[in-house]
């Protein structure tokens, strides 16, 4: 038996798991050992085993609090939550009972933490289920407690690899040495995953459960969502010079664009997500921004709200830009994307009241947005981009805002002009007639919400990603056609979803007719690499010649 | 013109007894989860009187004041939350707890998807 599963763990070298942190880290197995408390001894009586547990509960009070004083505010809030649990008598009380039914103080704590543990997993929601994470790691830390053993902590520099890693051990450990963390279970919406990649150590969750020794030397290539066990020399070189390619250090032309192996030009925008990115980015490097998403930038409520919040920041964009165009598209919220209060969802579908219809729906938020966007026309070339259209009246009624915003600016003799207003085509009833919506200045692909409603495959739903990820040849074949109607109108026509963001997808994107791709800043290395190698019909120039 | 930030179906019923009843939305993204119910059971528990919740009609009624048992109710967004006071301020519990909630429970965090 054990010789069959050393065979098998040779045998598999690479594991596939999903990116929960990026990076790529080298290093020698922890292997996590999972705590079990079958081995304890019950105690004296069920009295003296309830004092032991208060005392082991009070303890881990004690080191948690230590905790928090050496911890940034992130940190401690997640700290503060295990606290507020241990604090709560409920916790020790469901423990109390299996300690009188004759369970030892180990044991009744363990069995009840993990009957509360077991009914958080069953959470329909990953966010609620992610907490379990947390109520493990209270747990750990009062059954290390009760058994004078500490919280295990692991050589700096390894990888981590365990069905999960509580936020106290990732916090209590220094990182500063390198390494990763491999999880089987996991997830990406987990405490743990938002403090690895705010400290950017490598992370790959959902590996499922696989055989390896513990000092073995592992690859967490989190980029690529791959763990390699053993890895050889040329593997880990070929990882990192992925990572080093997807740096700022590619000497590209100074205007955003570059040449297709046969001389066709081809523009490259940024997507931008949050102001402060703009400080990290060469704007030489790019042909403007081709996507700067709204939702991101309003952190509540009140700054959605907030005029002159929205101002600043087109203005900052602008200015970044200089003589490049900047597309900024309206908030976009509804679906997996809420601010508090604003596009809640009712139903789980991503087709009910999002985008435009959101913004339609409360023109009052949508008409401080385009007093926002109009007043910053003055600052550069902006355009404007509608989330989710799927008919021409919709494109209408938001012009119509424009340009009565537009006439009681001016009337208070403020500075501004009409932007160009294009469209999202990302709605598939939309994207089969584009010809209909001659008033789109532009049109910019939005290719994951146009591969979700192609292949009814829900893009946050792991169980049908790989419907999702099918569903590209079909969104393909609808941008040619797209791309024809909007050739044909003379607008100009780009792709702004994430496949202009992977190179496996370029080829058939430029076989498409694309001539425009927004993509992620630390991709441009890869994009320009790709494009670079390729005819602008989409075949490689090595197989023409 | 933000007064849909949480819908609140049931006007405050209370009596000179010192007992209050409400119904209200949980509009916060992630729900009640673990930042929120810190901060929902920090403000019950700085009350004298019960706090008790019942989520979506269950007839179940937890301590408001336990975070474990407030986790173990996954509330989500868009669950229905009663709450009932009884005691000493049950109307001044209820009103705090009921504008707690209509504010998001004060996160100031960002929201949407991180990519």
């Amino acid at each position: 038996m054990k010789k069959r599963s050393m065979a098998e763990a040779l045998e598999i070298r690479e594991i596939q798991g999903v990116c929960a942190s990026p990076g790529v880290a080298v290093g020698i197995v922890h292997l996590a050992v999972e705590a079990a408390a079958d081995a304890l001894p019950p105690g004296d009586s069920p009295a003296a085993d309830r004092e032991k547990l208060r005392q082991a509960v009070a303890a881990a009070i004690a080191e948690l609090k230590a905790l928090v004083g050496r911890s940034d505010e992130e940190s401690a809030g997640i700290l503060d939550f295990q606290i507020e649990m241990l604090l709560d008598p409920v916790l020790v009380e469901m423990a109390e009972e299996r300690i009188l039914a004759g369970d030892g103080a180990a044991l009744g704590w363990v069995a009840a933490l993990d009957h509360y543990i077991a009914g958080i997993e069953e959470a329909p929601d990953e966010q609620l289920r992610a907490r379990a994470a947390d109520v493990v790691d209270i747990r750990n830390r009062v059954l290390g407690a009760l058994t004078g053993r500490a919280p295990e902590d692991f050589a700096p520099g390894s990888v981590f690899v365990g069905k999960d890693l509580q936020p106290s051990l990732f916090l209590a450990h220094d990182w500063t040495a390198g390494g990763g963390i491999v999880l089987f279970d996991g997830s990406a919406a987990s405490h743990v995953a938002m403090l690895a990649r705010s400290r950017s150590v490598p992370m790959i969750v959902a590996t499922g459960r696989f055989e390896i020794a513990d000092g073995a030397r592992l690859l967490v290539d989190a980029n690529e969502g791959r763990v390699v066990i053993a890895p050889e020399d040329a593997r880990i070189r070929e990882a990192k010079s992925r990572m080093a390619e997807a740096g700022p250090a590619a000497p590209p032309r100074a205007d955003g664009t570059i040449e297709t192996a046969d001389g066709v030009a081809i523009r490259l925008s940024a997507i931008v997500n949050d102001p402060l990115e703009l400080e990290s980015i060469d704007p030489s490097l790019f042909a403007g921004i081709g996507l700067m998403r709204t939702e991101f930038l309003m952190t509540s409520p009140a700054d959605a709200f907030n005029e002159e919040r929205h101002y600043e920041i087109y203005r900052q964009a602008l200015r970044w830009a200089g003589d490049a165009p900047v597309i900024v598209r309206m908030l976009d919220l509804g679906g997996d994307k809420t601010l508090p209060g604003l596009g809640a969802r009712k139903s789980e579908s991503f087709m009910g009241l999002r985008g435009i219809r959101l913004l339609l729906a409360r023109p009052e938020l949508a008409r401080l947005q385009a007093r926002a966007l109009l007043r910053a026309t003055v600052h550069g070339k902006l355009g404007v981009l509608l989330p989710m259209v799927t008919v021409p009246d919709e494109l209408d009624a938001m012009r119509t805002i424009f340009e009565e915003e537009l006439a009681a600016l001016v009337r208070r003799g403020a500075q501004t002009r009409m932007p160009e207003i294009g469209m999202m085509v990302e709605v598939p009833a939309a994207a089969l007639m584009l010809d209909r919506f001659s008033r789109s200045a532009f049109f910019s692909f939005g290719t994951n919400d146009l591969a979700q409603y192609l292949a009814a495959a829900a893009r946050d739903d792991r169980s049908v990603a790989e419907l999702y990820d099918a569903a590209a040849p079909a969104v393909c074949r609808l941008i040619a056609e797209g791309v024809a109607l909007a050739d044909a109108m003379k607008r100009p026509v780009g792709i702004c979803g994430e496949m202009a963001s992977e190179p496996r997808h370029i080829p058939a994107l430029l076989a498409a007719g694309l001539r425009h791709f927004s993509v992620a800043p630390n991709r441009l290395a890869d994009i320009r690499s790709a494009i670079g190698g390729l005819c602008s019909d989409g075949l490689a120039a090595a197989e023409k010649s | 013109m933000m007064d849909n930030r949480s819908r609140q179906q049931a006007p405050a019923a209370g009596d000179a007894q010192g007992y209050c009843q409400i119904e209200i939305e949980v509009t916060h993204g992630f729900g009640l989860h673990a930042r929120p119910s810190v901060t929902f059971t920090r403000l019950a528990k700085s009350f004298p009187c019960t706090v008790e919740i019942e989520v979506n009609g269950s007839h179940v009624w937890l301590n408001g004041k336990s975070i474990v048992k407030i986790m173990g109710a996954r509330i989500r967004r868009g669950s229905i939350l009663k709450i009932r006071t009884r005691g000493l301020r049950a109307a001044e519990a209820i009103h705090a707890l009921q504008a707690l909630v209509e504010r998001d429970f004060d996160e100031e965090k960002k929201h949407g998807r991180s990519a």
